[in-house]
C-alpha cells in the first residue's frame, strides 16, 4: 500500500522525516518496504503565475506566455491550449531537469533556452508528463489558485510515498487513516480525523435488501441526487496517483479516495440504471453472467455474492462493479454502496474470477463493519464539497448484528510471562491509552489485571497474548534483554539416519566424489526414458520396484517436468550430469536425498533416504602422471566397497542382476547380511543417450536404500586382536573356468584359511597359453597372522594345502604351480 | 700381495746380511710404514666400495693389522708388550680414522644423489581427488550444530505433508488470507489435503505430538513453494525451523539464543534488530535482522539501503497452537523460528542467484570445496 507522507502528516502533523517514520513503522510491524519520491528531480523549477498570453507573430498554434515566479520572470513559447491568464503552473527554468513530453519511455533531458519559430523562449510551463506525474500531455497543469508564487515547485508539492507490505492480520492499517493512527500511538500523538457528514438514517422501503445476511454483514445506501458529473479537484488527482490510482471522475474519485483514507471499499451505481433503483444483495443465480469495469464478461456461480437490482446482477460484491452501471458523465443520481461482507466469500470469489482488487484485497482481510459509517459519511463530506448542489435523499443501514468492542482481562503478569521483561504500569498503561484501548488497571483474585476495550477496528486484537504484542512492538522490540533460555535440559543425541547421512556424505567427499541436490521431482517422459527401446514403464526404477499404486503426483506443478514426486534418483543424477558434462569432461556426484514411494492415496508417501552416485566420462582428466580413461563399473564398485565397511556394513556382496535402465552385463545388485540394499552399474547407453548424453560416453550408477541399511542394522566396529608377528604373504595362482566369478574364488580361498587369512587381495588375471583354453588364472596374495604366535613354515604348509582342498572342492580351481 | 709380505721380504733379504739381532726393528719400522701407507690410502678412497675394500685390506680377518698380529711370536718376548701395543694403537686408530672416512663419504654420496634428485618443485603434485559437500548441506550443518551445542535436537520429518500440519494446526485456517503467503504445491489425494510443506513448520506440531515439555529441536528440511522462479526465489528450498517450549521460555530468550546464533555464523560484532512481525503461529511476532556486513549498517544494495538484513522470522509460540497439541498454554510458554538456508549462504558468500544452488553446475558448486565451515 501507497501511503503519501504529506497526507499521513495532515493526520498526525509531526517533525519526522519520512525514513525517520519509516523506521518507526518498520519495527511496530508495519513495514515499510521502500520510500519513493515524488519531485526528486525538480530542480529550479518553480511555482509561477501566467501574467499575459500573446500570439506567436509566426504561428498560429503557439502562444507567448509571460510568467512571473517571483525572482525570475520568462516569457515561454508554448503550444499548450489550455494556457490562460491568472493560472498558476509549474515555471522551468533552464538547466531543469524534465521528462520528454514526447517520448513514449520515461526520458529525461535537461532544459536549454531555445528560439521557436524566430521567439526566444526562455524556460517552460510543464505538463504532468513533463513533471513525471502521469502520461498527461494534453495541456500544462494547472495548480490550485492559492499556490503561494515563486516557491520551488519541490516545496509545493513534492511529496514522498511509503510503500507498505500489508501482512494479513493489518487490516486495520490498510488505510491512511489507520497507518496514522499507528504512527500517533507510536510517537504518543492523537489523530486528527478527517472531517465528515451527519448522516441521518431514512429513506423508502427496499431500497436495499440483503438476502444473504450470511456473506453481507452491512449495507449502507445512501441515495445522492443533482450530481454532476466531471474531474476531480486537481489536490485529490495527485493524492489519489501518488497512491497509485488513476483518476476517474469525481463521484468514483470521491469513493477511491475514502477507501484509501478509510480502508472502506464503495461503490457508486448510476441509480437510473438500476431496474426499480433498488438492490439486493444475494447468492448469483445459475447461469447469471456479470460484465464488469474491466469489460470482462463473467460467469457467476451460485457462490459468489453480488450486488443485484430487482432483476440482475450489477456488481461482484467486495470486487468489482458492473460495467452498465457504472457512473457516466450524464448520470445524476448515484446509489453509493458502503457495504461489509464476509472475509472467506470475498476472497474465494476473487481468487475464482482471478481478479484482485484494492477492494477485495481489504475485505477478505476481514474488515470492521462499523468503518461502513464512516466511509459513507466521509464521502457525503466530500460530495457535498466537491458538487456543490448535490443532495442526500435517502439513506439506508441494514446491520443486523452490530459489532460491539471487545473487551480483554489480561493478568498483569502475562507481559514478563511472555518477554522475558517487565515495564512500569504506567508504561503499560500508556500504550493501551495510544492505542485507544481505555485500559483499566483493576485487582481481581489477589493478582493484578489490565482490561481493555479493543476497538472494532483492531480485529487482529483476541487473546492476552496479542496485547502482550502492542505492549512489546509499541514501547519497541529493542527494550526486551538477550537472555538464554534457562531451565531443563533436553536430549540432543543426533538420529541413527541423520549420522549415517552424515557419514555417507563426508566418505564419498573424500572419495572424491561431489554431492549434488537436485529438484525431487520429475516427469513422466523422464520415467519412461529410464526404460529403453519400449513403450511400457520398467519394472525399477533404479533400485525400486514400481510400486502398483500411481505415483505421487502434484495436482498443480511449477512446471510439467516437476509432476511427479521421483521413485529414484538415477532420473535426477543423469539430468544433472547431462547439463555438466556439457562444461566438463569428468563427473562424479552424488545425493542423499529422498524418492517418494506411493502408499493409500490419502496417505503419506514413504520417504526412503537413498544414496545416489554417479560417475560419468573420464575418471582421471590426462595429466603429467595420468592417462585419461573412461569411468567405468570398477570405479564405483570401489567407491561403495570404501563406503559400506566405514558405515557398518563391512559384508557386501555384490550379484549379477539384470535391470532395463542398466548395462546387461555390468550391473549388479548390492547386498548386505544377504539383502538386497541397491544397486550398481554402468547406465544403459539408450538410457543414457535418453537424458541427452552422448551415448558413447559411460554413466555408471549406484543406489543405496540407506534407510534398507538402517533397518538392516549396522555393525559397530568388532575389534580384532592386532598382532605382534610379522605377517606372511603367500600368493595362489589358480586356475578356473572363465565363467567362475573372482568372488568365489576369493571365498574359497578364505574358507580355507580360517581367521588366520587377514586379507585376500586379487591382483592378476592371466589368459593364454600357458593354461589351457576356456580357463583363466588369478593371482591372489594373501596376507596370514596369527594374533598370538608367528606362524610357522609347516603351519603355513598346512593352511595351503586346506586352501587348495576347498578351491577343488568349491570351484574346481588348481594351483598353478 | 700383503704389504706386510713384501716388507718383511725385504728385511728378510737384509737379515741375512744382518743376523736375527734387527729383527724387531724391522718389524716394527714396518708397522709404521703400513700406519703412513693405509692412511694415505684411506684419503684416496672416496667411494663406500672404496672404502670397503680397504677396511678388508688392512682391518679385515686377514688384513695386515691381523698378519703384523700374528708375527708376534717372531719378536723377542721381551719387545713384544710393546710391539703388541703398538699394533693395537695402530688398528683402534684405522678404525677410528675409516670410520670418520666413513661418514664423510657416506654424506658426500648422498648428498650428490639428492642434488641429483632435484625436481621442477612447481610442477603439479598427482592429484588427490576430494570431492565437496554442498553448500546447503554445509550451511544446515553449521546451524544446528551451533544450535546442537545450544541444547537443541535436530530432528526431520516428512516433506509431503497434510494439510492439517502444514496449516491448520498452526493456526492458518482454510480461506484465510494468511494462507496467501505459503503459495502451496499441492498432491492428488482423495479426501485429506496433502501438500508439498511450505514450510518446516509442521514438524512444530508433529514434535509436540509426540514429546512433553521441555523441547527444544531444530529442523533442517526441504520445503516447496508455488512460486515464479527467479534470482531470489526457488519453489524448492531449505528451511531451519527452531522450536523451544517449557515453563519460563520467554521472548527475551529468543532474542538471545538468534543473537547468539547470529554471531556464531556472521561474526561476533555483528548487531541485531528485533522488530514485530506476523505469523498466524506465533504471538508476538519477530523479524530478526542482523546489520548489513556489507555496508557495515551504512545502506547498500545489499540492505537495499536500510542497514538490516532479516534473516529469519519467529514469535512466541500462538497459545492456540499450544492448544492444538494438547499443551497447556497458561502452563507453558514457547518460541518457534524458521529461516531459509539458502538466503543464508548467500549472505555469507555473497552467492548472487539463488537459481546456482540447483542447477547443480559443479563448476559453482566446487567453489565450496572445503573442510572447515
Amino acid at each position: 500500500m501507497k501511503v503519501p507522507v504529506r497526507w499521513l502528516k495532515e493526520l498526525v502533523p509531526t517533525e519526522l522525516s519520512a525514513r525517520e517514520i519509516a523506521e518507526r513503522l518498520t519495527l511496530a510491524g508495519l513495514e515499510v518496504e521502500a520510500i519513493t519520491e515524488i519531485g526528486s528531480t525538480w530542480d529550479n523549477i518553480y511555482v509561477g503565475v501566467v501574467e499575459r498570453v500573446e500570439p506567436h507573430p509566426n504561428a498560429d498554434r503557439l502562444v507567448l506566455a509571460t510568467v512571473d515566479a517571483g525572482a525570475h520572470r520568462l516569457t515561454v513559447v508554448t503550444g499548450a491550449p489550455n494556457i490562460a491568464p491568472g493560472q498558476k503552473v509549474a515555471l522551468a527554468l533552464p538547466g531543469a531537469t524534465l521528462y520528454d513530453g514526447h517520448s513514449v519511455e520515461p526520458k529525461l533531458i535537461t532544459l536549454k533556452p531555445s528560439t521557436i519559430r524566430g521567439v526566444r523562449s526562455e524556460g517552460m510551463v510543464c505538463s504532468e508528463k513533463e513533471l513525471g506525474l502521469s502520461d498527461e500531455h494534453e495541456g500544462i497543469m494547472v495548480l490550485q489558485a492559492d499556490a503561494p508564487v515563486g516557491i520551488p515547485l519541490r516545496e509545493y508539492l513534492g511529496d514522498q510515498v511509503l510503500e507498505l507490505e500489508i501482512t494479513p492480520n493489518l487490516v486495520h492499517a490498510f488505510s491512511v487513516v489507520g497507518v496514522a493512527r499507528e504512527l500517533g500511538a507510536l510517537i504518543g500523538q492523537r489523530v486528527r480525523y478527517p472531517e465528515r457528514a451527519p448522516l441521518s438514517v431514512g429513506g423508502p422501503e427496499g431500497l436495499v435488501t440483503i438476502e444473504a445476511p450470511d456473506l453481507c454483514y452491512r449495507f449502507v445506501g445512501v441515495v445522492i441526487e443533482d450530481v454532476t458529473v466531471g474531474p476531480s479537484p486537481w489536490w485529490m488527482q495527485q493524492r489519489l496517483q501518488a497512491a497509485g490510482m488513476r483518476p476517474i471522475n469525481n463521484v468514483v474519485d470521491i469513493t477511491n479516495y475514502v477507501m484509501l483514507e478509510w480502508g472502506q471499499p464503495q461503490h457508486a451505481f448510476d441509480r437510473d440504471r438500476l431496474r426499480e433503483g433498488r438492490i439486493v444483495v444475494r447468492r448469483a443465480r445459475p447461469g447469471e453472467t456479470l460484465e464488469t469495469l474491466d469489460g470482462v464478461l463473467r460467469e457467476l456461480d451460485p457462490e459468489t455474492l453480488v450486488i443485484a437490482d430487482a432483476e440482475r446482477p450489477v456488481g461482484i460484491a467486495g470486487v468489482m462493479g458492473g460495467l452498465e452501471s457504472e457512473i457516466t458523465d450524464e448520470t445524476r443520481t448515484v446509489l453509493l454502496e458502503t457495504a461489509n461482507f464476509e472475509m472467506r466469500s470475498i476472497r474465494r470469489t476473487a481468487r475464482a474470477q482471478r481478479l484482485r482488487t484494492e477492494a477485495s484485497a481489504r475485505f477478505e482481510r476481514g474488515l470492521d463493519p462499523n468503518l461502513a459509517w464512516e466511509g459513507a459519511t466521509r464521502a457525503v463530506a466530500l460530495f457535498q464539497q466537491l458538487i456543490p448542489g448535490c443532495r442526500v435523499t435517502a439513506v439506508v443501514d441494514i446491520y443486523p448484528n452490530p459489532r460491539l468492542p471487545r473487551q480483554l482481562c489480561m493478568p498483569r503478569s502475562e507481559i514478563p510471562r511472555l518477554l522475558g521483561v517487565d515495564f512500569p504500569d504506567e508504561a503499560v498503561l500508556d500504550v493501551f491509552d495510544r492505542l485507544e484501548f481505555q485500559p483499566e488497571l483493576r485487582q481481581e483474585d489477589g493478582q493484578k489485571v489490565i482490561v481493555v476495550q479493543v476497538p472494532t477496528y483492531r480485529s487482529d486484537v483476541t487473546i492476552a497474548a496479542d496485547l502482550v504484542e502492542e505492549v512489546a512492538r509499541v514501547i519497541g522490540y529493542h527494550e526486551l534483554p538477550e537472555m538464554l533460555p534457562l531451565g531443563r535440559t533436553v536430549p540432543v543425541e543426533i538420529s541413527p539416519e541423520l549420522r549415517l547421512v552424515r557419514a555417507v556424505q563426508d566418505t564419498l567427499v573424500a572419495a572424491g566424489l561431489s554431492e549434488v541436490i537436485t529438484y525431487p521431482m520429475v516427469d513422466e517422459a523422464a520415467l519412461r526414458a529410464l526404460l529403453p527401446g519400449a513403450a511400457t514403464f520398467p519394472d525399477h526404477y533404479g533400485f525400486y520396484p514400481r510400486p502398483e499404486r500411481e505415483l505421487v503426483r502434484a495436482l498443480n506443478p511449477i512446471r510439467p517436468e516437476w509432476a511427479i514426486m521421483r521413485p529414484s534418483l538415477l532420473p535426477s543424477l543423469l539430468r544433472n550430469a547431462a547439463e555438466n558434462l556439457k562444461f566438463n569432461r569428468a563427473v562424479a556426484i552424488f545425493e542423499t536425498g529422498k524418492v517418494y514411494l506411493p502408499r493409500g492415496l490419502d496417505e503419506l508417501p514413504d520417504e526412503r533416504r537413498t544414496l545416489g552416485c554417479l560417475l560419468a566420462g573420464a575418471r582421471h582428466l590426462r595429466d603429467l602422471y595420468h592417462d585419461e580413461r573412461p569411468v567405468d563399473y570398477f570405479d564405483l564398485k570401489g567407491v561403495l566397497e570404501a563406503l559400506l565397511p566405514r558405515i557398518g556394513a563391512p559384508d557386501m556382496r555384490f550379484r549379477p542382476l539384470a535391470h532395463p535402465s542398466l548395462h546387461p552385463g555390468r550391473a549388479a545388485e548390492v547386498l548386505v547380511k544377504g539383502q538386497p540394499v541397491g544397486i550398481l552399474g554402468e547406465v544403459h547407453p539408450e538410457v543414457v543417450e535418453a537424458f541427452e548424453i552422448d551415448p558413447d560416453i559411460r554413466v555408471v550408477f549406484a543406489e543405496i536404500d540407506l534407510q534398507r541399511l538402517l533397518e538392516l542394522g549396522l555393525e559397530p566396529p568388532r575389534l580384532r586382536p592386532v598382532s605382534r608377528y610379522q605377517p606372511v604373504d603367500q600368493d595362489f595362482a589358480v586356475v578356473v573356468d572363465e565363467a567362475t566369478p573372482a568372488a568365489a574364488v576369493a571365498d574359497a580361498i578364505m574358507a580355507g584359511a580360517g581367521a588366520l587369512a587377514v586379507s585376500v587381495r586379487l591382483f592378476d588375471i592371466y589368459r593364454g597359453p600357458a593354461i589351457p583354453a576356456g580357463k583363466k588364472s588369478l593371482a591372489f596374495r594373501v596376507t596370514f597372522s596369527a594374533p598370538d604366535r608367528p606362524l610357522s613354515d609347516e603351519e603355513l604348509a598346512r593352511l595351503r594345502e586346506r586352501i587348495e582342498g576347498h578351491l577343488r572342492r568349491r570351484v574346481k580351481g588348481e594351483l598353478r604351480r | 700381495m700383503p704389504l706386510l709380505v713384501c716388507l718383511l721380504d725385504g728385511f728378510a733379504r737384509s737379515r741375512g746380511r744382518d743376523g736375527t739381532g734387527r729383527e724387531v726393528t724391522v718389524l716394527s719400522g714396518a708397522v709404521e710404514q703400513i700406519r703412513l701407507q693405509a692412511l694415505a690410502e684411506l684419503e684416496q678412497a672416496s667411494t663406500m666400495a672404496a672404502l670397503a675394500e680397504w677396511h678388508g685390506r688392512y682391518l679385515g680377518r686377514r688384513g695386515e693389522l691381523t698378519q703384523l698380529m700374528r708375527r708376534i711370536s717372531q719378536v723377542p718376548p721381551e719387545e713384544r708388550p710393546a710391539y703388541g701395543q703398538a699394533v693395537n694403537a695402530l688398528k683402534e686408530e684405522l678404525t677410528a680414522r675409516f670410520e670418520q672416512r666413513e661418514a664423510e663419504v657416506k654424506r658426500s654420496e648422498l648428498s650428490q644423489r639428492l642434488a641429483a634428485e632435484a625436481v621442477d618443485i612447481t610442477l603439479p603434485g598427482r592429484a588427490a581427488d576430494v570431492g565437496g559437500l554442498h553448500p546447503v548441506t554445509q550451511m544446515i550443518r553449521e546451524v544446528t550444530t551451533i544450535f546442537n551445542h545450544l541444547g537443541f535436537q535436530t530432528v526431520e520429518g516428512p516433506e509431503v505433508e497434510y494439510g492439517y500440519y502444514a496449516f491448520d494446526a498452526l493456526n492458518i485456517p482454510q480461506d484465510h488470507p494468511a494462507r496467501d503467503v505459503w503459495d502451496t504445491i499441492f498432491i492428488v489425494s482423495d479426501q485429506k489435503e496433502i501438500v508439498l510443506r511450505p514450510h518446516t513448520s509442521p514438524m512444530q506440531i508433529r514434535t509436540m505430538e509426540r514429546r512433553q515439555p521441555p523441547v527444544r529441536v531444530v529442523v533442517p528440511g526441504r520445503c516447496y513453494r508455488f512460486e515464479a522462479v527467479d534470482a531470489t526465489h526457488e519453489w524448492h528450498f531449505h528451511q531451519i525451523e527452531g522450536l523451544a517450549v517449557d515453563e519460563q521460555i520467554t521472548m527475551a530468550d529468543l532474542k538471545g539464543t538468534l543473537a547468539e546464533f547470529a554471531r556464531q555464523l556472521f561474526g561476533h560484532e555483528r548487531k541485531v534488530r528485533f522488530r514485530c512481525d506476523y505469523f498466524p503461529f506465533v504471538e508476538p511476532g519477530v523479524d530478526f535482522a542482523i546489520d548489513c556486513m556489507f555496508c557495515r549498517g551504512e545502506g547498500c544494495r545489499v540492505c537495499k539501503g536500510t542497514g538490516w538484513i532479516e534473516i529469519l522470522g519467529a514469535g512466541m509460540v500462538h497459545p492456540q497452537v499450544l492448544r492444538n497439541v494438547g499443551y497447556d498454554p497458561e502452563r507453558y510458554t514457547g518460541w518457534a523460528f524458521g529461516m531459509g538456508v539458502e538466503r543464508l549462504v548467500m549472505l555469507k558468500y555473497g552467492v548472487p542467484d539463488i537459481r546456482l544452488f540447483y542447477q547443480g553446475d559443479l563448476r559453482f558448486l566446487a567453489q565450496f570445496n572445503r573442510a572447515l565451515p
